[in-house]
């Protein structure tokens, strides 16, 4: 089994760990032309992923922070789903839940970094998306690790370091082109001071120190740092500057198009504008006061207040692209043709003594993510409060540029596009499994079961904690989930419970 | 090609061969080869000792989640990497050989080169390894740092306060004890066959990024 685990992660977990820019590949402009021109005018299809965004600090689902401005006023023309949630609770699960339509036992890419299995490799949206102009790009190198994995279903997948800033490493994989992702790990490895150390004792130094000149000039606007995959000053990037290049990019691909950005901000660090820093210090907002969970342990984060304004304040810069994205976008006529789906691969918590995401919990902030689908043409706003998860956009899109469903997909058409009112007792699941043998049973692993108002999360095979971990919240009438109603409401829990275990028999009757 | 061009090309050639020339007898009036070899011997010496390190620090990694092959290949590669390091260092060093007093013979301005690069190497080495251990200043001293209102200038000044006494205190040793330079000379000697060894894996990380290159 280590011998498959390894074959499956060996290029993308090389990219990941040398942070390169894997992609200096050549776009693959010219391929399908030909099958494009066929395809007809068929509406774009374009999702914009803003990482680690969640529903529960969005202004217009009901924060006490205002950070969204721009979404909230763009949200008045789309539909607006309210009880959205990802696939999993970081971004490679979150991320090919949204991209294959599936679950993360089906497509079994829960642990950091891991790619899809090679089983269901081409059970992606690019592939079902022939005949359009498929375009993909991202800052995030594990959603990255997954749109190399599905390159060939694509015509062009830009490569990560394109809309980076100053990055010099372009000549390694030009030299070294028939071992590029080797050598660009050993290069990274050697020169690159991001992790603090490197094989290199002088040149890495210095190497840094011009990479630090190139961007000088953007310290003062960012002063918590210039935007970056890294705590340091590694792959920087301007928001703007990227929503600028794909807004002028997608004006010139080939139509019709289905195009996916997936941009890092407001992942960590979190990194915003002089236009926002320090807009909601002192604000006097106040989160409730929630006890520090179990997988908190002594790690309990004091200086979550401040921690959460730094990324609010992020989300400032994130909504302001977006807003930008999306003029450009009207500016050129783009969007009398296109569809846009705004949404995040995860959200991020700052309670409970537990900062960012990825953690065994699954508690709203960090699987409750945003949704909005702008329509050609739609000037009215319409909200949807039945529940709906990131596996439901791969088969909704299908539905509405005129695709057969496969029947591989395991979402469901987001209403109101179904043609029928949507199932109130629809079961949503969400899972988290890092730890977890990627080919092997699930007996490490965090999964949520959203039927109606309730959520019943079960925890297991954490060594940390003494036992299994069991919580049912009401999420309609107590959304901050302070009540655990496990104990208090058995006989929904037992039925929920009922049906979670069922299900984990069922998806690990393949493994066992 | 015009006479006026060729005369150029000409005279280009004859400044060039000129300026060359001068630059070889600069350096022959400081370096014999052998010192010269030597000096290279030491340069590749700290730069490959790291890089072997971390590189087997990686290894066990890379091999659980890629393969042998490529932890070999990364190997390769940062073998290749270190040795032109090196040779950019060697470079560097030469140069700084040239404000060494002209009266020293080749032998003592080596072993002092050598000092110096080996004390530019352990703190090259130092710096990453407070990362790599995560070690951080004491917190009352970072307070203390941060409540002088110049927290940049207080961490330069607190660096160099103890970066510079271990550069002058060797180099104060070294000028003044005859001892010193005979054992600084043996050091080298001894140290000279491991970066031999060092040059070979050089030339097997060639031969290794060759064949996947190819």
């Amino acid at each position: 089994m280590a011998g498959m685990k390894s074959h499956i992660n060996r290029r993308d977990f090389i990219k990941l760990s040398g942070a390169l820019s894997a992609g200096l590949l050549t776009p693959r402009l010219m391929r399908n032309l030909t099958t494009i021109s066929q395809a007809g005018r068929g509406q774009n299809v374009l999702i914009i992923v803003f990482d680690a965004l969640s529903a529960m600090n969005i202004s217009f689902y009901g924060y006490g922070r205002k950070t969204t401005p721009n979404l909230a006023k763009l949200s008045e023309k789309a539909v607006v789903y309210h009880n959205h949630f990802a696939g999993g609770n970081f971004t490679s699960p979150g991320t090919a839940s949204l991209l294959t339509g599936t679950h993360p036992w089906t497509h079994r890419a829960f642990q950091p970094g891991s790619r899809v299995a090679d089983a269901v490799e081409a059970q992606n949206i690019f592939n079902v998306f022939q005949g359009y102009y498929r375009i993909a790009y991202t800052h995030n190198g594990w959603a990255y690790i997954l749109l190399r994995q599905f390159r060939k279903y694509m015509d062009e997948l830009v490569p990560q370091q394109k809309l980076f800033l100053e990055s010099y490493d372009d000549f390694i994989h030009t030299l070294f082109y028939n071992d590029d992702d080797i050598s660009g790990l050993a290069w990274a490895r050697n020169i690159d001071n991001g992790e603090g150390y490197s094989y290199s004792l002088f040149l890495s130094h210095f190497y840094e120190a011009i990479q630090n000149r190139g961007i000088e000039g953007l310290k003062k606007r960012f002063p918590r740092g210039i935007p970056s995959t890294y705590s340091s000053d590694k792959n920087v990037f301007l928001l703007e500057q990227a929503v600028d290049w794909i807004g002028n990019r997608l004006t010139v691909v080939p139509k019709p198009f289905l195009g996916y950005f997936h941009f890092l901000p407001p992942h960590e660090p979190y990194r915003t504008s002089i236009d926002f820093y320090g807009h909601f210090a002192n604000d006097g907002f106040h989160p409730l006061d929630k006890p520090v969970d179990v997988f908190a342990g002594a790690k309990a984060d004091n200086n979550l207040i401040q921690i959460r304004t730094e990324y609010d304040e992020y989300i400032l810069y994130a909504d302001q692209a977006f807003g930008e994205l999306y003029q450009s976008l009207e500016r050129t006529g783009l969007l009398e043709n296109t569809w846009v789906i705004f949404t995040s691969d995860h959200g991020e918590m700052f309670e409970r003594g537990l900062v960012g995401h990825g953690n065994p919990t699954m508690y709203q902030p960090l699987i409750r993510v945003p949704l909005l689908i702008f329509e050609p043409g739609r000037e009215t706003g319409e909200n949807i409060y039945a529940p709906t998860s990131a596996i439901d956009i791969l088969p909704t899109f299908l539905h509405l540029t005129g695709r057969k469903v496969p029947a591989w997909v395991e979402g469901a058409i987001l209403p109101p596009y179904s043609g029928s009112s949507p199932d109130p007792n629809r079961d949503i699941y969400v899972m988290t499994a890092k730890k977890n043998g990627q080919f092997q049973p699930f007996t490490n692993a965090s999964m949520a079961l959203v039927r109606g108002n309730h959520k019943l999360v079960h925890c297991f095979g954490y060594p940390d904690t003494q036992g299994d971990i069991l919580q049912l919240f009401d999420i309609q009438s107590d959304p901050e989930e302070l009540n655990n109603l496990y104990l208090s409401k058995p006989d929904v829990a037992q039925v929920l419970f009922d049906v979670l275990r069922a299900k984990l028999t069922e998806i690990n009757q393949p493994y066992v | 090609m015009n006479p006026i061009s060729s005369s150029a090309v000409f005279a280009s050639a004859l400044i060039k061969g000129f300026i060359l020339k001068n630059i070889l007898n600069t350096i022959a009036s400081r370096y014999t080869k052998q010192g010269l070899w030597s000096l290279f011997l030491m340069c590749v010496f700290p730069q490959h000792l790291w890089t072997l390190i971390l590189v087997f620090r990686d290894m066990s990694w890379l091999i659980e989640r890629t393969n042998v092959w490529d932890a070999i290949g990364d190997a390769g590669y940062a073998m290749v990497f270190a040795f032109f390091e090196s040779l950019i260092v060697f470079c560097v060093f030469v140069l700084v050989g040239f404000i060494t007093p002209g009266r020293w013979e080749v032998n003592r301005r080596i072993a002092f080169l050598t000092l110096l690069l080996f004390i530019a190497s352990i703190w090259g080495m130092v710096a990453q390894l407070l990362y790599l251990w995560n070690i951080w200043l004491p917190w009352p001293l970072m307070q203390f740092i941060a409540s002088t209102g110049r927290p940049l200038v207080m961490l330069y000044i607190l660096s160099l306060a103890i970066v510079v006494p271990t550069v002058f205190l060797p180099v104060y040793a070294f000028v003044k004890s005859k001892k010193a330079l005979h054992n600084m000379l043996e050091i080298m000697d001894r140290l000279s066959t491991l970066s031999m060894l060092y040059l070979f894996f050089d030339l097997v990380g060639l031969v290794i990024v060759i064949i996947r290159n190819v």
